[in-house]
């Protein structure tokens, strides 16, 4: 039986917005096809992960305090982590976990919480605490030459910067600043975003795309996905793009 | 404007909505910030304020302590409406002060909302304040919630007064060492009961030492982050409990407080710390025990949160849920009543609820015992049927319908036991639909 290993980072601490939800429909599409989801988590305390093992790594958004106790902990783990980006490993980054593998977060008052410095970018929150970007959101994506509009919700005051290569252009709503076109950070095996709601729940095409994209470099072929009722999905995906893309 | 005037004209407004048939709300508290910013200053107030807060079960514990005193021959003037911004406060006030802004009453009891305890409380003095519990709620409303507790706490720096606080939730007797000076420091707690885990169940916060950052350890979960906590480091959590609920049995609503068995018509362990926290406020003002005992035995909630009806002859339970945590409960409910039953789920994201569904996700739907169909509907109607759906549940059994009437329709298509879960402003409109309904069905 075929299987994806996936990695859950802090699952008690960067457990906000219900990004867990994110794991539960990764699992769910693929015991549906009859693969399997083997999810092992990593937290404060715990042993060290062989991070180049997984074929998946996840890790979503939490609280701004919380966050700050986690950094210190995951910067031990900055070349393996860095090893397993380079080995193409594939990592699905929500949120606060978005802004941590990039160079720093500069938070309200200045202070620094030094990111894992993987990625180029850099956040800085916005200066006004109380104007967050927040709400609904709709991008447009590219996965394999196809474009899809992937839908979520953000919520977020910090303002990410110097994005070489986005996850998506924004159809509605803020994106990696107040009123911007581009949303997240993409590469090849890697996909940073402020979506939650969770990302994966209302986006079974870009689910199966990751999907894919784990079992093609852990098996060496195309797999083939069967088709799931994806009723629910597209019942509630053409409900909310004419609620906010067509009311505009 | 003269403060007489301003009390004079809004008792005017609060008259003229009364006589169109409109409840008011906020509206003429709204007016007297308007016509006087610092209208709360104004109210001559001689009795007790007590205040309750916290994310979950205000208005129940509130209505509560209020029952109780009121049973104990006491004057007391509430905001049992659960109007409970300071709009709302000024409104109940106003409506209930004499010309000159006297209130006459033994107690004032007020269920405030976390946000606005500093702000309300800055200027009305405050004798008690009780808090519950701190859940998320709405985050992308209010910010988080740790911000929350920290303004509370700022609050409560220079605070000397009483101040009662649930000893198991670690987001909420933190809040005692806001002010190392103050004496009238009063914890309750819950004994373990039978449903507790070791594990951690459901979704909840506080992980962490706030004092020192460890990660806290629990002897057990009585639900969400609720139980019985230590740091390790710190002795953080090793409170000395003034009043402490024991052997606490759901099947017969029953528990014990002193040697004393008090019998409720509830049977969540939610409901259970809600009691816990009103019997602490009658205990620190000395309510009669025998009073109170016949009090908590015939107290009852009509505002949608546990309401039973029979509804084209099916049993139907409705019960509020606007959190994760609120839902949890409603779901543990469901699960420890052996009956088949069939669920109808209303969630809507207008602004009043959050506009983000995504806590859905922290609602433990993995064990549903004898539920033969679940509903769901709303504006949200398909994202609920989406993680319903991923938890394993099975698909076929899961109808939505964004429609609520076109959702009830269905729901008694079939005689089973009914339960009705509701999110904030799905509340109303469900139970209007459903009365409709019922009408319609020719049930008296
Ligand atoms: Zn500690």
């Amino acid at each position: 039986m075929k299987e994806l290993r996936i990695l859950y980072l802090y699952p008690d601490i960067l457990d906000l917005y219900g990004d867990i939800g994110n794991i539960k429909v990764i699992t769910y599409r693929l015991e549906k096809r009859g693969f399997k989801a083997v999810v092992d988590t990593y937290s404060i305390n715990d042993d060290k992960p062989d991070f180049e093992s997984y074929d998946l790594i996840f890790a979503g958004g939490g609280a701004d305090n919380e966050q700050q106790i986690l950094s210190q902990d995951l910067i031990k783990y900055k070349e393996d982590i860095k090893k397993a980006v380079d080995k193409g490993v594939f990592f699905l980054l929500i949120c606060g976990a978005y802004q941590l593998f990039g160079k720093y977060y500069k938070g309200v008052d200045g202070e620094i919480i030094p990111g894992l410095e993987i990625f180029d970018y850099y956040t800085e929150a916005n200066p006004d605490r109380s104007k967050r970007c927040i709400g609904n959101i709709i991008i447009e994506t590219n996965l394999d030459g196809e474009k899809v509009k992937v839908i979520g919700f953000e919520n977020h005051c910090g303002q990410t910067y110097d994005i070489k290569s986005t996850f998506g252009q924004v159809l509605f709503g803020n994106g990696n600043k107040f009123n911007d076109s581009s949303e997240g950070y993409m590469t090849d095996n890697v996909i940073a975003t402020y979506l939650h709601g969770p990302l994966l729940s209302k986006n079974p095409e870009l689910t199966d795309f990751i999907i894919k994209k784990c079992l093609k470099r852990k098996y060496n072929e195309d797999v083939e996905l069967e088709k799931l009722d994806d009723n629910f999905e597209n019942l509630c995906r053409n409900q909310l793009f004419e609620r906010f893309l067509e009311n505009k | 404007m003269k403060n007489f005037f301003v009390i004079l004209f809004i008792k005017g407004v609060s008259f003229f909505l009364k006589i169109f048939g409109k409840n008011g709300g906020n509206l003429p508290g709204k007016l007297a910030f308007k016509l006087n910013p610092n209208i709360l200053k104004c109210f001559k107030i001689d009795c007790p304020v007590i205040a309750v807060t916290g994310t979950n079960g205000k208005t129940m514990t509130n209505n509560c302590i209020v029952r109780i005193l009121e049973d104990d021959n006491k004057r007391v003037i509430s905001n049992l409406e659960g109007n409970n911004m300071e709009t709302g406060i000024v409104s109940t006030l106003i409506k209930k002060c004499s010309l000159t802004g006297k209130i006459k009453a033994d107690y004032l009891v007020l269920e405030t909302d976390e946000s606005y305890v500093p702000i309300v409380y800055k200027d009305l003095k405050l004798d008690c304040l009780v808090v519950l519990n701190f859940f998320r709620d709405q985050l992308d409303r209010s910010g988080e919630v740790e911000s929350l507790i920290l303004k509370i706490n700022e609050f409560l720096k220079t605070y000397d007064k009483n101040l009662i606080l649930n000893s198991d939730d670690p987001n909420v007797s933190r809040l005692a060492m806001a002010n190392p000076e103050n004496k009238n420091i009063y914890y309750y707690s819950v004994d373990r009961y039978k449903f507790a885990t070791d594990e951690l169940r459901e979704a909840g916060e506080g992980k962490f030492c706030p004092f020192c950052n460890t990660r806290l350890k629990y002897k057990y979960y009585q639900y969400a982050h609720v139980g019985k906590f230590i740091c390790d480091k710190c002795n953080y959590g090793g409170n000395e409990i003034y009043n402490l609920l024991e052997n606490v049995d759901l099947e017969n609503r029953s528990f014990e407080i002193d040697g004393t068995t008090y019998t409720t018509k509830f049977n969540s362990i939610y409901s259970t710390y809600n009691f816990a926290a009103a019997t602490t406020v009658c205990k620190l003002y000395n309510t009669d025990l025998i009073s109170m005992k016949n009090t908590l035995e015939n107290f009852v909630l009509n505002n949608g949160r546990l309401e039973k009806m029979v509804i084209n002859n099916n049993d139907t339970i409705i019960n509020i849920a606007k959190n994760p945590t609120g839902a949890n409960v409603s779901l543990r409910l469901v699960n420890e009543d052996n009956e088949h039953k069939e669920i109808l789920f209303v969630l809507n994201d207008n602004i009043a609820d959050g506009k983000d569904v995504s806590w859905i996700w922290d609602i433990n739907f993995d064990v549903l015992n004898n539920v033969d169909r679940i509903i769901t509907s709303g504006t949200r109607a398909f994202d609920l049927a989406i993680r319903i759906k991923t938890s394993n549940y099975p698909v076929e059994k899961i109808e939505a319908y964004t429609d609520i009437y076109e959702a009830i329709e269905h729901l008694y298509e079939k005689n089973t036991k009914k339960y009705v879960i509701t999110n904030y402003t799905a509340t109303q409109d469900t139970r209007h639909k459903l009365m409709r309904f019922k009408e319609k069905c020719g049930d008296k």
